[in-house]
C-alpha cells in the first residue's frame, strides 16, 4: 500500500509537470497545444545528446535542454499558433497546426535517432535505494519529484509576483482589454510558449529518467492523460494542474492495485468524463464553461 | 490499354478507402457545420464496424441490412451520450468526445468476446467500390438537401451564435443532437464498410489518431460546405500515395522524410488556405482578378 | 495521377530490361514509420543483406533477386495499398512481410486473391495467418510454438511452483504470448497467484510490479516487446524484486540487454532464434550483419531467414522465379539451414525449427543447457 501510494506520488509529479504547461497554453490562448508532448519527447532527446553523447552531466543538461525546450515553444507559436491570430476559425485551426507541427517534430526525432528505444546513459542520476517501511525508494524518484515541485513553485511565483506574470494573466483573462492596456500581447503569448514548451521539456527528460525509456513515440502516452490532467484540474488554473497531477498518478495506481490493469487508463477516461458533466470547470479552474 | 488496367488494379483499394474517408469527413462535419467540435466519432465507427462484422458471422442477414445496423448500433450509443456532453463549450465537448472514443478502444481491447488486439479477421468482402460511393453519394444527397432546409437554417444560426438562436426558439438541443446521431451513424457505416472492404477490425484502427485523420480530412478540405470534407478526405488519402509514387522518382524513399512531408503540407495548407481546399479556385480568381486591376 | 506513372513505368520496364530476364522481385512491404517502425527497421537491415549475400553467393546461378522496399505505416490501408502497388505495378513475385499481423489480416486476403505468395516473418497471430490461403507462408515460429518448451526447461531448472504473469493485451505478439504461457504454466501445474496488464504506449510498470511482487511469486512470467521489456525488468528490480524473470520471444533482442543493463542478468528467454547457436547459417549470418555494423535482433534473424528460405523455392523450382513456382518451391524447402537453425514449413505452411530457451549471463544471451 505504501508502495503503491510512493509509485503513485512519483508518476502524478511528471503528470503535473507535463499538464502545467498544457494548462497554461489553454488559459492564455483557449486552444489545446497537440504539439506540447512532441515537445516534451525532443526535450528529452536534446538532453540524451548531451548526456550520452556529450557527456555532460545531467545537472547541467537538465536546465539546457529546458531552455531548449523554451526555443522549441516560440518557434511553435510563431509557425503554428501566430499566423492564425485573428482568424475566426483559430482555435479549430490551432488544433490542426498544432497536430502538423507534432507529426514534424516527430518525422524530425525519428529521421535523426531512428524509432528505437534509448535510454539515459547508466549512472546519469546516481542512483542508491533507500528503504521507507515496507517500501522502496530510490534517489532517483526523489530527485524527479523534488525537480518537479521546484519548477512547480517557480512557474507559481513567476505568475503571482513577476510583472510578466502579471500580463500572461490579464491576456489569459481578455487578450483585446490586455491589448488596450498597452500590452505587446504577441510577445507575452510568445512567453508563455516559452515557459510551456520549457515546462514540456523538463517533465520529458524527468520521464526518460524515471522510466528509462525514450523513443520518438513517447509522448503519445501522455497526451491524452494530460488531457484528463488538465481537466480534473481546471482548464487554465496552474495549480489545479498540479492537484490533478497527483491525483491521477495515485488514482491510476490504486486502479491497478485493486481494480486490475486493465481498467488503468479506463479510470483516467472516466474521472474526465464525471468531471465534465458533473463540474466542468474542474477542481480550481474559472466558471461559466457551459453554454451561455 | 494495360498500363489503365494495371493502374486500376493497382489503385482499386485506395479508390475504396477514399470513399470510406469521404464519409468519415462527412460524418465529423455533421456536427461541425453546427458549431460543435465532436471527437467520438473513432469510437462509433468501431462500434459500426464491429457490429457489421459480428452480423455478417453470426446471421444470414443480407449486406444492406447489415450496413442498416453498422449505422444504428452506434447512433443507439450516440443519444445517450450526446444529450448530457453537447451542453459543454467548445473544447470540453471535444476532450468528452475524446474520452468517449478511448474508452470504446479500450473495452475492445480488453474484451474477450471481440477477440481483444488481433480483432475480427476473415471478414468476407461484401464491400466494394460500388456500394461504397452508393452510400457517398447518399450522404451528399442528404447533405444537400439539408442547405435551405429548416433544419439546415437553424444549424447556421446555432453555428453564428447559439444563444440568439434558442432566444429566436429554436430547438438547439434537439437540432445538435439530431446532427450528433446523423454523424455517429455515418461513421458507423463507413466503419461496417471498411470491415467488409479489408477483412478484418482490429481496435488498433479505431485510436485517437484515427479520429484527428478525420478532423483533418474536413479542414483541410473546407468546413464552409459539405462538399469541402470530402475533398479534403480524397486529398489527404491520396497523398501519402502520391508521395510514395512521386517519391521513388525523386530520391524520397519510405520513412520518415516522407512523414515530414505530409506534416509540412498540412501546415501549409491550414496556413495558407484557411477555407480549405474548395476555396482554392476563388482565391486564384481572385488573385487574378486583381492583376488584371493593376 | 497517369502522368506521374507513366515514367515510372517506363523506368521499371527499363531496369527490368538491364537486369535481365532474370531478376526475381521480392516486394518487402514493412512497417518504417509508425508504431512497429523498429521491427520494420530491423528486418530491411536484414532483408538487404541476405538479398546481397544471395546474389554474392551465386547459389541461384543467373538468377538474381530484387528487393523492392515499401513503408506500410503500421496502418491496414497502407499495407493494403502497398501489397496492391507490389502485386500489380511492381510485378513482384514473392512479397515478404508485412510487419504487424493486423496488417496481414488485411492485406495478405488481396495476395491470396491474386495468387501471390506471402512470406510472413514477424506474423505470430497463432490464428488468421496461413489460415487465408494457400498463398500465404510465416517462417516465424508462433509464440504456441516456443514457450511451452521454455517454460518447461525453466521450471525443470528452477523448480518454481508460483508465478505472477504480466502482459501486453492492446499487442497481439504479446497478447498471443500470454495465452500460451498460462497455457504452458497451468499444464506444469504452476499456481498463477496474479496477472497483471499493460498497454504497449505505457512506461510506468511500477503499479503492476509492486502488486505481482506483493504476491511473492516465485517466478515473474513476462509478455512484452524488447522496449517494454527492458523497462519492466528494470524497475521490477528497483522495486526490489530479486527472484528470476521469464520472457517470450519479444524479450530476444540486443535491444533488451543494452536498455535493461544489469537487470537483465539471469532473464530467462523462450526464443525462436538461438543468438548463439554456432550453426554455420548462424554464424555466416552474424558476420554478415557485423560487416555492415548492424546488431541484429530476431526480427533480423527471421527475416534474413526469409529471403534464404525465398532462394531455396526458386532452386526447388528449378531456378524459375515467378509466382507460381515461388510457391511450388516453398512446399518443397526441407531442413534448410538458415540462422533460426534447420527449417521446414508444415503441413499448414506454418514455420517448423528447433526453438530454444536462453539466459542472459554477463551481458549476453548464451543458450540455457
Amino acid at each position: 500500500m505504501g508502495q503503491q501510494a510512493i509509485n503513485g506520488i512519483f508518476l502524478g509529479s511528471i503528470y503535473a509537470l507535463f499538464a502545467v504547461g498544457y494548462t497554461l497554453v489553454f488559459g492564455v490562448l483557449d486552444i489545446i497545444n497537440l504539439a506540447h508532448q512532441a515537445v516534451f519527447m525532443l526535450g528529452a532527446f536534446f538532453a540524451l545528446v548531451l548526456v550520452g553523447t556529450l557527456h555532460v552531466s545531467i545537472a547541467v543538461a537538465l536546465p539546457i535542454a529546458v531552455l531548449f525546450s523554451g526555443a522549441l515553444g516560440i518557434l511553435l507559436d510563431r509557425i503554428a499558433f501566430r499566423p492564425l491570430r485573428g482568424r475566426a476559425d483559430s482555435n479549430l485551426a490551432g488544433l490542426i497546426t498544432s497536430i502538423a507541427v507534432a507529426t514534424l517534430f516527430e518525422a524530425i526525432a525519428l529521421q535523426l535517432f531512428g524509432p528505437d528505444t534509448s535510454r539515459f546513459p547508466f549512472g546519469t542520476f546516481p542512483e542508491r535505494r533507500l528503504q521507507v517501511g515496507a517500501a522502496v525508494v530510490s534517489t532517483l524518484q526523489l530527485g524527479i519529484v523534488a525537480i518537479s515541485v521546484v519548477l512547480m513553485v517557480i512557474l507559481t511565483y513567476l505568475l503571482r509576483r513577476t510583472r510578466l506574470g502579471r500580463q500572461i494573466r490579464a491576456v489569459a483573462e481578455s487578450p483585446r482589454a490586455a491589448r488596450i492596456l498597452g500590452i505587446d500581447v504577441d510577445r507575452v503569448i510568445a512567453a508563455s510558449f516559452f515557459i510551456s514548451s520549457a515546462l514540456g521539456g523538463a517533465a520529458g527528460v524527468l520521464f526518460a529518467l524515471a522510466f528509462n525509456s525514450l523513443s520518438p513515440d513517447v509522448g503519445r502516452s501522455v497526451e491524452l492523460k494530460g488531457l484528463a490532467v488538465i481537466i480534473l484540474g481546471g482548464m487554465g488554473s496552474v495549480p489545479g494542474a498540479v492537484l490533478a497531477g497527483f491525483a491521477i498518478g495515485l488514482i491510476e495506481v490504486f486502479t491497478v492495485a485493486y481494480l486490475g490493469s486493465s481498467y488503468r487508463d479506463a479510470v483516467s477516461f472516466a474521472v474526465l468524463f464525471s468531471v465534465l458533466l458533473i463540474r466542468p470547470r474542474g477542481l480550481l479552474g474559472r466558471a461559466a464553461l457551459r453554454e451561455a | 490499354m494495360s498500363t489503365l488496367s494495371e493502374l486500376f488494379l493497382t489503385y482499386q483499394s485506395l479508390i475504396g478507402f477514399v470513399g470510406i474517408d469521404a464519409l468519415l469527413a462527412l460524418s465529423v462535419y455533421a456536427t461541425l457545420c453546427c458549431g460543435q467540435l465532436s471527437l467520438a466519432n473513432a469510437g462509433f465507427m468501431a462500434i459500426g464496424a464491429y457490429a457489421a462484422a459480428i452480423l455478417t458471422f453470426h446471421t444470414k442477414l443480407p449486406f444492406a441490412a447489415v450496413l442498416l445496423a453498422s449505422a444504428l448500433a452506434p447512433a443507439a450509443f450516440a443519444v445517450p451520450l450526446g444529450l448530457p456532453v453537447l451542453r459543454l463549450r467548445g473544447v470540453f465537448l471535444a476532450i468528452a468526445t475524446i474520452g468517449f472514443g478511448e474508452v470504446v478502444r479500450l473495452a475492445l481491447v480488453n474484451w474477450d468476446f471481440t477477440n481483444g488486439a488481433l480483432g475480427l479477421v476473415a471478414i468476407p468482402q461484401r464491400a466494394g467500390l460500388l456500394t461504397i460511393y452508393l452510400i457517398l453519394g447518399i450522404a451528399l444527397f442528404f447533405f444537400a438537401r439539408l442547405r435551405g432546409s429548416k433544419l439546415g437554417y437553424a444549424l447556421d444560426s446555432i453555428r453564428e451564435d447559439e444563444t440568439a438562436a434558442r432566444t429566436m426558439g429554436i430547438n438547439t438541443t434537439l437540432a445538435k443532437l439530431s446532427m450528433f446521431v446523423f454523424g455517429a451513424a455515418l461513421a458507423g457505416v463507413a466503419g461496417g464498410l471498411e470491415a467488409h472492404f479489408t477483412f478484418m477490425v482490429a481496435p488498433s484502427g479505431y485510436s485517437f489518431s484515427r479520429v484527428v485523420d478525420m478532423l483533418v480530412y474536413a479542414v483541410v478540405g473546407g468546413v464552409a460546405t459539405y462538399v469541402g470534407p470530402p475533398v479534403g478526405a480524397a486529398f489527404m488519402t491520396l497523398l501519402p500515395e502520391v508521395l510514395r509514387g512521386l517519391g521513388e522518382s525523386v530520391g524520397l524513399g519510405p520513412g520518415p522524410l516522407r512523414l515530414f512531408v505530409s506534416g509540412a503540407i498540412l501546415l501549409a495548407v491550414v496556413l495558407f488556405l484557411p477555407n480549405g481546399i474548395v476555396s482554392l479556385p476563388l482565391l486564384v480568381a481572385a488573385v487574378r482578378m486583381r492583376r488584371q486591376r493593376g | 495521377m497517369h502522368r506521374f506513372h507513366e515514367p515510372l513505368i517506363f523506368a521499371l520496364a527499363a531496369s527490368f530490361a538491364a537486369y535481365g530476364a532474370d531478376a526475381v522481385k521480392v516486394g518487402a512491404a514493412l512497417s518504417m514509420t509508425g508504431p512497429a517502425a523498429v521491427y520494420g527497421t530491423a528486418q530491411k537491415n536484414g532483408i538487404q543483406a541476405a538479398v546481397e549475400d544471395v546474389n554474392k553467393g551465386g547459389s541461384l546461378k543467373s538468377v538474381r533477386l530484387e528487393a523492392v522496399f515499401d513503408d506500410d505505416g503500421s496502418k491496414k490501408e497502407q499495407g493494403i495499398n502497398v501489397f496492391q502497388k507490389f502485386i500489380n505495378q511492381t510485378r513482384a513475385s514473392v512479397i515478404i512481410g508485412p510487419t504487424l499481423s493486423t496488417t496481414a489480416t488485411a492485406a495478405d486476403p488481396i495476395a491470396q486473391q491474386s495468387k501471390v505468395p506471402v512470406l510472413a516473418i514477424s506474423n505470430t497471430a497463432p490464428t488468421g495467418i496461413t489460415d487465408i490461403g494457400d498463398y500465404i507462408w510465416r517462417d516465424s515460429l508462433t509464440e504456441g510454438q516456443v514457450i511451452p518448451g521454455a517454460v518447461k526447461k525453466a521450471r525443470a531448472r528452477l523448480g518454481f511452483k508460483t508465478a505472477g504473469v504480466l502482459y501486453g493485451n492492446d499487442d497481439v505478439f504479446t497478447k498471443a504470448g500470454y495465452d500460451v504461457m498460462k497455457k504452458a504454466l497451468d499444464n506444469e501445474g504452476v499456481q498463477i497467484l496474479e496477472t497483471q496488464t499493460f498497454a504497449k504506449p505505457d512506461r510506468d510498470f511500477n503499479a503492476q510490479l509492486t502488486a505481482l511482487k506483493s504476491k511473492n511469486p516465485d517466478i515473474l512470467v513476462i509478455s512484452a516487446l524488447a522496449d517494454n521489456a527492458a523497462s519492466i525488468v528494470t524497475q521490477a528490480r528497483q522495486l526490489g524484486y530479486t527472484g528470476p524473470v521469464l520472457g517470450g520471444n519479444g524479450f530476444n533482442s540486443p535491444a533488451f540487454i543494452k536498455n535493461a543493463g544489469s537487470a537483465a542478468e539471469g532473464v530467462l528467454v523462450g526464443t525462436a532464434w538461438n543468438s548463439s547457436s554456432q550453426d554455420p547459417a548462424n554464424q555466416a549470418f552474424l558476420k554478415s550483419m557485423r560487416d555492415r555494423g548492424i546488431s541484429p535482433d530476431q526480427f533480423t534473424a527471421q527475416a534474413y531467414a526469409g529471403v534464404l528460405i525465398i532462394a531455396e523455392a526458386i532452386k526447388q523450382a528449378g531456378m524459375k522465379g515467378s509466382r507460381e513456382d515461388i510457391k511450388a518451391g516453398f512446399a518443397k524447402v526441407r531442413d534448410l539451414p538458415t540462422p533460426l537453425g534447420k527449417f521446414s514449413f508444415t503441413p499448414a505452411r506454418d514455420a517448423l525449427h528447433e526453438p530454444s530457451v536462453q539466459q542472459v549471463k554477463g551481458g549476453k544471451f548464451e543458450i540455457l543447457q
